[in-house]
């Protein structure tokens, strides 16, 4: 088959394009931006109810320790790693659905690889591993402490509330680590079929 | 005088149908088709103000509806396509029993076995873009579109063996 012929059967599909009206076209914009603003306010209603509600939590149960400086450390810490991560979570959000499209295809994928990679090897990739155990623990100490109505030192050395915290880290731990884990596989996995097709148009076979 | 939207619409409404054809090459079920029509739609409503020349609309339709249609298919995992045939592949279930005349469906399901990369190139071959127009949307240099668009039209051709031989 000659590859003119290819281009004078493919002018076939012709025939077969379903042409929308400028108002079908109107509506499949709107309903579009109405499903991403909904996801959007999804996300956002999640993260702050979340966040909030924890940094409500402290707030309270801080005014309610005020003569325990150990604990009310320790909350102070807690909320202000909170509303970070409130804060970079929601620009990281911004971040995504900044994705510019109306690249050339090349460029495009590179941005996204390079998008990609920051967050999977980037300089702050791994904090992740730090971080979990670190607000793992200092929840669960407020939490434990504040409904054993005891200072904070004296629950840290009553050995049950150690044990009993240990067997929540390490739970917690397990439950965290494999969900930040199926996110960054499915990442990688996106992150190399990115780099596949950049191979691909870059190296010339 | 039009609204920014009015404008989107009429350029849209007259440009829809490499919408079609680019959802065409990449997805095989219409639900497919008809979800990433409305994400190309959206993609291309956010990029409308920032597109600042007006001659080359053709191209920035075409390089929103390819980057939109990839990343739809990396999200959701429909990455599927050989270089060469493989020996046993199953043919049947790519050929779409639609109103589609014959040679058009042949050649359809020989561009369902590309690579991601060859299905674009292919598809602005056939529409029979220039060399420039193609560098442009791909982002490439032009003796780069020449050497891929033979080496993609030799791919689709033992496609096309492979499939009129299977018929």
């Amino acid at each position: 088959m000659k590859t003119n012929e290819l281009q004078n059967i493919w002018k076939n599909i012709d025939s077969e394009i379903n042409l929308k009206t400028n108002e079908e076209l109107n509506q499949y914009l709107a309903a579009k931006t109405r499903k991403t603003i909904n996801k959007f306010l999804l996300f956002i209603a999640i993260d702050i109810i979340v966040s909030v509600g924890l940094i409500v939590f402290l707030i309270i149960t801080a005014l309610n320790r005020q003569s325990d400086i150990i604990y009310l450390l320790n909350n102070s810490i807690l909320c202000l790693i909170t509303l970070s991560l409130l804060i970079i979570s929601l620009l990281s959000w911004k971040k995504i659905q900044n994705n510019k499209y109306n690249l050339p295809l090349k460029d495009w994928l590179e941005q996204r690889i390079k998008l990609l990679s920051s967050w999977l090897s980037g300089k702050y990739s791994k904090l992740y591993i730090v971080l979990i155990p670190i607000l793992l623990i200092m929840i669960m100490i407020s939490i434990h402490v504040y409904f054993e109505y005891k200072l904070f030192i004296e629950v840290m050395k009553d050995e049950e509330s150690i044990f009993g915290q240990i067997v929540g880290l390490i739970i917690g731990l397990i439950f965290s680590y494999s969900a930040v884990n199926k996110i960054r596989k499915f990442q990688i996995k996106n992150l190399e079929f990115l780099k596949d097709l950049h191979a691909r148009l870059s190296t010339i076979q | 005088m039009k609204t920014l939207k009015e404008e989107f619409l009429e350029i849209l409404s007259n440009y829809q149908g490499i919408l079609f054809k680019v959802n065409r090459i990449y997805f095989r079920s219409e639900a497919d088709r008809e979800d990433n029509f409305q994400e190309i739609v959206y993609q291309l409503w956010k990029s409308f103000p920032d597109l600042q020349n007006r001659n080359s609309i053709g191209s920035w339709i075409y390089a929103v509806a390819i980057n939109t249609s990839i990343s739809r298919l990396k999200k959701e995992s429909k990455i599927e396509y050989h270089d060469i045939l493989p020996e046993s592949s199953d043919t049947n279930d790519t050929v779409e029993k639609i109103s589609l005349n014959e040679n058009l469906s042949l050649l359809l399901n020989a561009i369902y076995k590309l690579n991601e990369i060859d299905k674009s190139i292919m598809l602005l071959y056939l529409e029979e873009k220039s060399y420039d127009e193609i560098a442009e949307i791909l982002g490439i240099t032009k003796s780069n579109v020449g050497v891929r668009i033979n080496r993609a039209k030799e791919i689709l051709k033992q496609n096309l063996k492979y499939l009129n031989h299977e018929n």
